[in-house]
């Protein structure tokens, strides 16, 4: 049992100053990457959302009709089914409540 | 008794970090808009799932590949689609459109609306537009600011609070909830285009599809993770509550029944061998594939905003805006802001409406609401989106490379 024990201490020690190389070489590796990467993400920064963003406005652009209120399919919605904009029916099905959520009990 | 805050039956914990991949470089932490990610430099992170809005933009830009989805819907949906008993309704939302090409080598940004229409429809899917339902929004969340607009001018005792926020973005209306409830009767009470789209299509849409509401499975393919944990929010079952409230007798349904990311139906695609770059156009299928320029905008930031003006513009003066494109709101800074005035024709007399767009809802909302809270905001009408960019660049979106699209805020 002593013995085990004595060995555990010695362990310990020369296992902790390893470890600690290691972690310190990790934490180095893992420092490094990321600012290659956002030195990279900087250069190219926005480039994604712009061209998306583009692709959607190009779809409005092309699109027959531009306003909501004129959609001939939301018009046919509220004519045959949804009666009008805060109405009876869009108040039951179209409209929400919110939840405070500081203090919910599960 | 412990204290969460979400309600029962809500996807908790949806965003997870694999211990086995985080190197601990600190790089998601600059991307949380609530601060929910634990964890010393070097050392495994963790989230701390009360705070976190599951908005996914860790994930998206973790250089690391470390952070996960934990719940997805993918299998159902294979099962549902196999299935001949259902129909299964694809709730398309704007920004897929423009994003999911990126998985099929197609161009960043490339529209790919009629292909994404024709591969859908070719995997079993009945096409539903989100964008019908985004033009349903601002039919609904644009009377209501009329509503309130007159309400206040007017002085009338039960005026619902100005300035009035946008409610479409699960993040945003989750970080209310969670940290600014005093505010939420300034959210717009009408629900995001999802929530529409799925109750529409399950009390309408019966109707439209000929269909028993209980054989109707939505999916919606969506560029956000958040929309997961909203789609299971107890109250939207609002379908089934219609139909009970009108003799129908069966076990409660939610009405958005699973969520894909954009991810996921690229996914879904390639594991059904459909190569959507060179799939044939498609039209779709029924009216609900009908939609306007305004509706397809949401997906970017200030476009609720803009396709609100464009609407709120005709209701107030009787004429449509004279130039469509509303320049103030579009572009990438962080709060953009706008006067209108206008004619109001109700109420005979001149109205300035102050506008304010916010995005990169982390960096950029705690001033907005700091005014608003002191009443001292000069605005009439917030739109808030949670991710930079807007929905384009939401959670759910294809990842190129190492980490997505971003706004440097180092």
């Amino acid at each position: 049992m002593n013995k085990k024990k004595h060995l555990f201490a010695e362990d310990s020690f020369f296992l902790s100053r390893r470890k600690f190389m290691a972690v310190g070489a990790a934490f180095v590796a893992a420092l490094a990457i990321p600012i290659g990467w956002f030195t990279s993400k900087l250069e190219r920064r926005n480039e994604y959302i712009k061209a998306r963003s583009q692709g959607l406005y190009k779809d409005d652009s092309l699109a027959k009709t531009r306003v909501s209120h004129a959609n001939p399919a939301v018009e046919k919605y509220y004519k045959e089914f949804g009666g009008e904009p805060l109405g009876h029916m869009s108040h039951e099905l179209l409209h929400t409540h919110f939840v405070d959520r500081t203090k919910l009990s599960s | 008794m412990t204290t969460t805050t979400y309600q029962p039956g809500e996807i908790q914990g949806l965003i997870k970090i694999n211990a086995s991949k985080c190197k601990g470089c600190d790089a998601c932490k600059q991307f949380c808009p609530t601060h929910a990610i634990n964890g010393a430099s070097g050392a495994v992170h963790s989230i701390d799932e009360d705070k976190c809005l599951s908005c996914g933009q860790c994930l998206i830009n973790c250089p690391f590949s470390a952070i996960e989805e934990t719940h997805s819907a993918l299998e159902t949906v294979i099962k549902k689609l196999a299935d001949k008993n259902t129909t299964v309704v694809g709730i398309i939302a704007p920004a897929v459109r423009v994003a999911i090409g990126e998985e099929f080598g197609l161009g960043t940004g490339e529209l790919v609306t009629g292909k994404l229409y024709g591969a859908m429809n070719q995997a079993g899917f009945k096409i539903f537009d989100c964008n019908f339902a985004a033009d349903l929004t601002i039919m609904e969340e644009g009377s209501e600011f009329i509503h309130r607009l007159h309400a206040n001018v007017k002085g009338e005792a039960n005026a619902g609070p100005l300035p009035q926020f946008t409610s479409c973005c699960p993040g945003w209306v989750r970080y209310l909830e969670t940290r600014y409830p005093a505010l939420l009767p300034n959210l717009s009470t009408a629900k995001s285009p999802q929530q529409m789209a799925g109750t529409v299509a399950k009390t309408y849409g019966a109707k439209v599809y000929q269909m028993q509401p209980e054989n109707i499975f939505t999916v919606s393919v969506m560029p956000c993770t958040s929309k997961k944990l909203e789609a299971s929010r107890p109250e939207f079952n609002s379908a089934w509550q219609y139909h009970q409230e009108h003799g129908a007798n069966s076990p409660s349904y939610q009405d958005i029944d699973a969520v894909l990311t954009t991810r996921e139906m690229a996914q879904l695609l390639k594991l059904l061998d459909i190569d959507l770059a060179n799939t044939a156009e498609y039209q779709g299928d029924s009216l609900f594939s009908e939609y306007t320029g305004a509706g397809t905008i949401f997906g970017t930031t200030g476009g609720v905003m803009e396709a609100a003006l464009r609407t709120a513009h005709k209701v107030l003066t009787g004429t449509e805006m004279a130039k469509l494109e509303f320049e103030p709101v579009r572009g990438l800074k962080g709060v953009k802001s706008a006067s209108v005035s206008l004619f109001d024709t109700e109420l005979n007399q001149d109205v300035t409406v102050n506008v304010a767009v916010v995005h990169d809802m982390g960096n950029n909302i705690e001033p907005v609401l700091r005014d608003v809270m002191a009443g001292t905001s000069p605005y009439h009408f917030i739109e808030v989106m949670n991710c930079a960019g807007g929905c384009v660049n939401g959670g759910g979106q294809p990842i190129e490379g190492k980490g997505s699209s971003w706004l440097g805020n180092i």
